[in-house]
C-alpha cells in the first residue's frame, strides 16, 4: 500500500524514531510492526520512540498493535516511548476504554530520549 | 506343491488362469515357484497352509511338507496371538479383499524379522470364499538400516543437543539450534544447571538464534529453565530473539516480562557484562 511509504524509522543514538502517519488505516499498521521489528534487529537498538504526534483517531486495533509492538520490542531488548499524544486522542482513548498497556510516555521527542537514556526503574520491563 | 492352487475359474483373481492356456499357467506356477524375494502362499478359508513356495522356505524355514496343513498362526508371535491379529487378518481380508502389514513374524527357529504382509480374498466366480493368498516380503534389513538412521539422528541430536559454552569468566553460554522438544529442554536444564554449578557462573546467556519457532510448549520450557537458574543464584539472558519470535511469544501471549530478553547474541553478552559490572573499552594506551 502507498501508505507503507509514508512510515519513517530514522535511527538516531541507537533509537528507532518512528513517526507514525496521520490517519493509518489496519495495513499500515501491521507493516509498521514488522518494520519496527526488523530495524531492531539490523541495529540492535536500545529503544524505540513511537511519535504519533499527528494521528488523529485511535482506534482499538491500532492500540493493540502499539501495545503488541512493544512487548516485541521489549523481548527484543529495547524499551518503547509513546510521544507526542494529542489531548483529544488522549480523551477519547480514555473515554472508550483503550490503554496502550504499560507502555512508557513522553511529552516530547526530546524527553523520550531522556528516559530512555535513564536506566530502567526496578525490573518491570513492561 | 503347485497342485494345491487348484487352477480352476477364478482361483488366481486377476491371473485369469482358467483362460489360459496349460503353458501359461505352468510359467504362473513357475512365477510362484522360482520367485526369490516373495513368500507366496495360499490358505485355506480358515487360515490353514494350502501351497508354500521355495521363497516362503527360504524365508521362514519351515519346508512345504512341514508346514501345508498347519494353520498360519504359527507365523506370529505370541503377543500377536493372544491380541487374535490372525482372525483379524482374515476377517479384514475377506471383508474388505485384502488386508496388508507391516511387523514382526517368527521363523521356524524362533528366530524374528520384519515382514510386510499382504492377505488377498480369493473369491471363486460365484463370490465363495475358496481361501486366501498371502505374499510375505522380509523387510528385515530395510528396517535395521531405517532403525539406524534415526539411532544416528538421535545420536547427533543429543550430542548437538545442548553445548555449553563458557565464553568468558562468569559467563555461560547456551546455543540452541533446532526444534526444541520437552525431551531437549529437559535436558537442557540438566547440563545447564549443572554447569552453572560446576562452573560457578553468575550469568547465562541462552541463545536461540538457530531455533525455528516457539511454541507455548517451549515457551513454558525455556520459563522453567531460567527460573530454575534464577534458584541457583545466577541470572539468564535470552538471547536472538528474532522479530518472528517476538511476534510469536507475544500472539501467545506468553508473559516473559521479567525474563532478560536481547534480540543479538552481541546485545546479550553486552548484559551479561553489565550484569557483571565488567566494561570492555578500547586500550586506553592505544596510540602508545
Amino acid at each position: 500500500m502507498s501508505d507503507r511509504n509514508s512510515i519513517s524509522i530514522i535511527i538516531v543514538r541507537k533509537t528507532l524514531m518512528v513517526t507514525v502517519p496521520s490517519d493509518p488505516d489496519d495495513a499500515t499498521v501491521s507493516a509498521l510492526q514488522d518494520e519496527v521489528l526488523a530495524a531492531m534487529q539490523r541495529v540492535d537498538a536500545k529503544g524505540v520512540v513511537l511519535d504519533i504526534g499527528s494521528v488523529e483517531t485511535l482506534d482499538s486495533f491500532f492500540a493493540r498493535t502499539v501495545a503488541e509492538t512493544a512487548s516485541m520490542v521489549a523481548l527484543m531488548g529495547g524499551r518503547t516511548v509513546v510521544v507526542g499524544m494529542r489531548p483529544s486522542v488522549a480523551v477519547t482513548a480514555t473515554q472508550i476504554g483503550i490503554t496502550l498497556g504499560g507502555i512508557e510516555t513522553a511529552l516530547s521527542v526530546e524527553r523520550a530520549l531522556d528516559l530512555l537514556d535513564r536506566p530502567v526503574t526496578g525490573r518491570s520491563r513492561r | 506343491m503347485g497342485t494345491q492352487f487348484e487352477p480352476r475359474s477364478g482361483g488366481l483373481p486377476g491371473a485369469a488362469a482358467s483362460q489360459t492356456s496349460p503353458e501359461t499357467q505352468e510359467l504362473v506356477r513357475l512365477l510362484i515357484e522360482n520367485i526369490k524375494d516373495y513368500a507366496i502362499i495360499t490358505l485355506d478359508p480358515r487360515g490353514h497352509v494350502l501351497s508354500w513356495n521355495a521363497a516362503a522356505e527360504r524365508l521362514k524355514g519351515w519346508k512345504a511338507d512341514e508346514i501345508v496343513g498347519q494353520h498360519f498362526s504359527r507365523f506370529y508371535p505370541p503377543e500377536d496371538l493372544q491380541n487374535g491379529k490372525t482372525e483379524m487378518e482374515l476377517k479384514v481380508a475377506s471383508q474388505e479383499g485384502r488386508f496388508e502389514d507391516e511387523g514382526w513374524r517368527v521363523r521356524k527357529d524362533g528366530s524374528r524379522f520384519w515382514a510386510n504382509v499382504i492377505i488377498t480374498a480369493l473369491r471363486d466366480s460365484e463370490g465363495r470364499l475358496r481361501g486366501f493368498g498371502k505374499v510375505t516380503r522380509d523387510l528385515t534389513a530395510r528396517r535395521e538400516s531405517e532403525e539406524k538412521i534415526r539411532r544416528q539422528a538421535q545420536e547427533i541430536l543429543e550430542m548437538a543437543a545442548v553445548p555449553v559454552v563458557q565464553v568468558w569468566s562468569g559467563i555461560l553460554l547456551v546455543p540452541l539450534i533446532g526444534t526444541l522438544n520437552s525431551q531437549r529442554t529437559q535436558q537442557l536444564m540438566d547440563v545447564l544447571l549443572n554447569k552453572v554449578m560446576e562452573t560457578a557462573s553468575p550469568v547465562a546467556l541462552l541463545d536461540i538464534t538457530g531455533v525455528p519457532a516457539i511454541d507455548t510448549q517451549t515457551a513454558q520450557h525455556l520459563i522453567e529453565t531460567i527460573a530454575a537458574v534464577r534458584l541457583l543464584g545466577s541470572e539468564v539472558v535470552l538471547t536472538g530473539v528474532r522479530p518472528s519470535i517476538a511476534q510469536t511469544l507475544v500472539h501467545l501471549g506468553i508473559d516473559l516480562s521479567n525474563v532478560s530478553t536481547r534480540s543479538s547474541l552481541s546485545a546479550g553478552l553486552r548484559t551479561a557484562f553489565e550484569l557483571l559490572e565488567l566494561c570492555v573499552a578500547p586500550r586506553a594506551t592505544a596510540g602508545g
